[in-house]
């Protein structure tokens, strides 16, 4: 519309956003980047070393530990979260009597903050007091070592993230689900088919997007990873139990190597958007063969 | 033709009423062990909420030893945490930013997105990589802006104010609130709007009175969502507030473990006060905060 277009009421409509987002956003990315490229302790100048933080970590055992860390959280996470909540959003969908106040309390996890999510699972999987080794004590079983210990905290910690995240996933699912068109459905119900031959070659074929959708969306939150290890375990004991984003937050504040932990954080962001792309090329091929 | 209705009604009738009654008994046992899985799921679902609850009003001794018996239930827990914790200063805090962080990031972002959709540019280029350019941060994981912006935030001197926390939550919040303004407004016809330009009015009353009332259910997703997103955040709450005065609920409750040691009791009970308004809204606006929180993913 032109003729509310002078170029300076374009100008100040456009501005504040543009702004703010350089700014806080735009210029941080690249502040990062340029300083995963230098040593720099808070004070000073900082020293321009090229790949240095890259290949320190590349030798920090730590690093690795985080990084295989949130692999397992990636790879427990999305193979227990995409189907489980596929499959709750079918049983959701069923006439089950109140199945509309069982999603409400099904999403309720999601709304909660991680920190608190955090909080309350440390009395639900800590070794002493936990609800989970209370159980496992009335079955006459020994107790076992959830969080804090050498190997099974990232299995806790994919467990957390499944328990925030399967309500919200299950919803979009649901919401997918009621898109498809009722005339297929049918269609395939006067052909004959059973209730799995129809998930099989007809629901699941035509909700290929929303798994898409759902499966980059668990991607990307798994490397956003942070608060949950913060308050179960705090990374620990020796970092064992750290995941990327966790151990990226202490080496930059706690430790205070501010280029090696822009240097993680570089890591991290490229290796997020790499995975979620990759996972989006392969469904594609799988779709066009 | 009536009676071709008629008929075809009648048809249709029948085969909806008939088709169930034919399969139901195949299915009965079928659907009532669905119903039972349902709700067991959702029980184990809730199950942790439950047990931070029941633990809250266990006296201490209870807790590490007799952790289900119902018999000794107190509200001790509460008596004590209520001296110590500062609810209202928390929900305050995190209101005051979330208030002043949306409000802002909304209307910075409906007018970026009007003009990005609605005014003639000289150069239309300008005007679609410019869109571009916010939607690219969508693809900005927040934890990469935490060390810079706080040093931006030492450097513009804002750093011990609200103000270093409302910024960047500004700032994130552009991208998404642009995909969806922009998005909406692409679709909508732009009749109404020049009517009112025939009218007479000018740039800010046609955003104002024509313009945003259109774009009510729109303006209340990216409230609902930007305002779970402040009041959950934490990694920029934790390194940006240093004032105890100014802790936000997140900040606080990241400081129960060391807050309340070994009073599991208390540290129950302040994590169910803290969970108790935020659940209180949810059942409130439930329908509006789960879409809220999902169009994005739908959306996007």
């Amino acid at each position: 519309m032109v003729w509310i277009s002078s170029r300076w009421k374009i100008l100040a409509m456009v501005a504040p956003a543009l702004i703010l987002f350089t700014l806080f956003v735009v210029y941080p990315v690249a502040y990062s980047l340029g300083f995963s490229f230098t040593k720099f302790r808070g004070f000073g100048n900082p020293d321009f070393i090229g790949f240095d933080n890259y290949g320190a970590l590349g030798q920090d055992p730590f690093f690795w530990r985080a990084l295989q860390n949130t692999l397992i959280i990636l790879v427990v996470g999305v193979v227990v979260l995409v189907p489980g909540s596929f499959a709750l959003a079918l049983l959701l969908r069923r006439k089950v009597a109140g199945a509309g106040l069982l999603r409400a309390l099904v999403f309720g996890p999601a709304i909660i903050a991680p920190i608190l999510v955090g909080l309350i699972w440390v009395f639900i999987l800590d070794p002493k007091i936990g609800l989970l080794n209370r159980f496992l004590g009335f079955a006459g079983l020994p107790s076992v070592q959830w969080i804090g210990g050498d190997t099974l905290t990232p299995y806790a910690v994919a467990l957390v993230f499944i328990w925030s995240s399967i309500g919200f996933a299950m919803t979009i699912f649901y919401a997918g689900r009621q898109l498809l068109p009722h005339d297929v459905m049918e269609a395939s119900e006067l052909d004959g088919a059973t209730g799995f031959q129809q998930l099989r070659y007809v629901t699941i074929p035509m909700m290929r997007e929303t798994f898409a959708i759902v499966t980059i969306l668990m991607i990307t939150n798994v490397f956003k990873i942070f608060e949950l290890v913060y308050m179960l375990t705090g990374g620990g004991p020796v970092h064992r139990s750290e995941t990327l984003v966790s151990y990226m937050y202490f080496t930059t504040f706690t430790n205070q190597k501010y280029g090696l932990g822009m240097a993680l954080a570089v890591i991290i962001t490229v290796l997020g958007a790499v995975v979620s792309i990759a996972y989006l090329a392969l469904s594609r091929e799988r779709k066009a063969s | 033709m009536p009676e071709r209705i008629e008929h075809y009604r009648a048809t249709r009738f029948e085969e909806s009423v008939a088709a169930p009654r034919k399969a139901r008994p195949r299915r009965r046992p079928f659907a009532l062990v669905a119903g039972a899985v349902a709700y067991l799921v959702t029980f184990l679902i809730i199950l942790p909420i439950l047990w931070i609850a029941l633990l809250s009003f266990q006296p201490s001794g209870n807790i590490l030893g007799n952790p289900f018996s119902l018999s000794q239930l107190t509200l001790d827990n509460y008596v004590k945490v209520i001296g110590s914790l500062p609810l209202l200063r928390m929900y305050g805090n995190t209101m005051l930013i979330a208030i002043v962080s949306v409000t802002i990031g909304t209307a910075v972002s409906f007018m970026s997105a009007f003009a990005l959709t609605r005014m003639t540019f000289r150069r239309r280029k300008v005007q679609s990589s410019l869109r571009f350019y916010l939607l690219a941060g969508l693809a900005v994981p927040v934890y990469i802006l935490l060390f810079p912006v706080y040093r931006l935030d030492l450097a513009f001197g804002v750093f011990g104010t609200y103000a270093a926390l409302i910024l960047p939550y500004i700032a994130v919040s552009i991208p998404f609130n642009t995909l969806l303004l922009t998005g909406f407004l692409r679709e909508f016809p732009t009749e109404l709007e020049e009517a009112a330009i025939i009218d007479g009015a000018g740039l800010a009353r046609l955003c104002w009175t024509v313009v945003l009332p259109l774009m009510r259910p729109v303006i209340a997703t990216i409230l609902i969502f930007n305002v779970v997103y402040v009041f959950n955040e934490f990694p920029f709450a934790s390194i940006l507030i240093n004032n105890p005065d100014m802790v936000t609920v997140s900040l606080a409750v990241s400081r129960f473990q060391g807050q309340y040691t070994v009073d599991y009791g208390g540290m129950m009970a302040a994590a169910t006060l803290v969970l108790l308004p935020q659940l209180v809204i949810y059942a409130v606006f439930q329908k509006q905060v789960i879409a809220g929180m999902t169009v994005g993913a739908v959306k996007g």
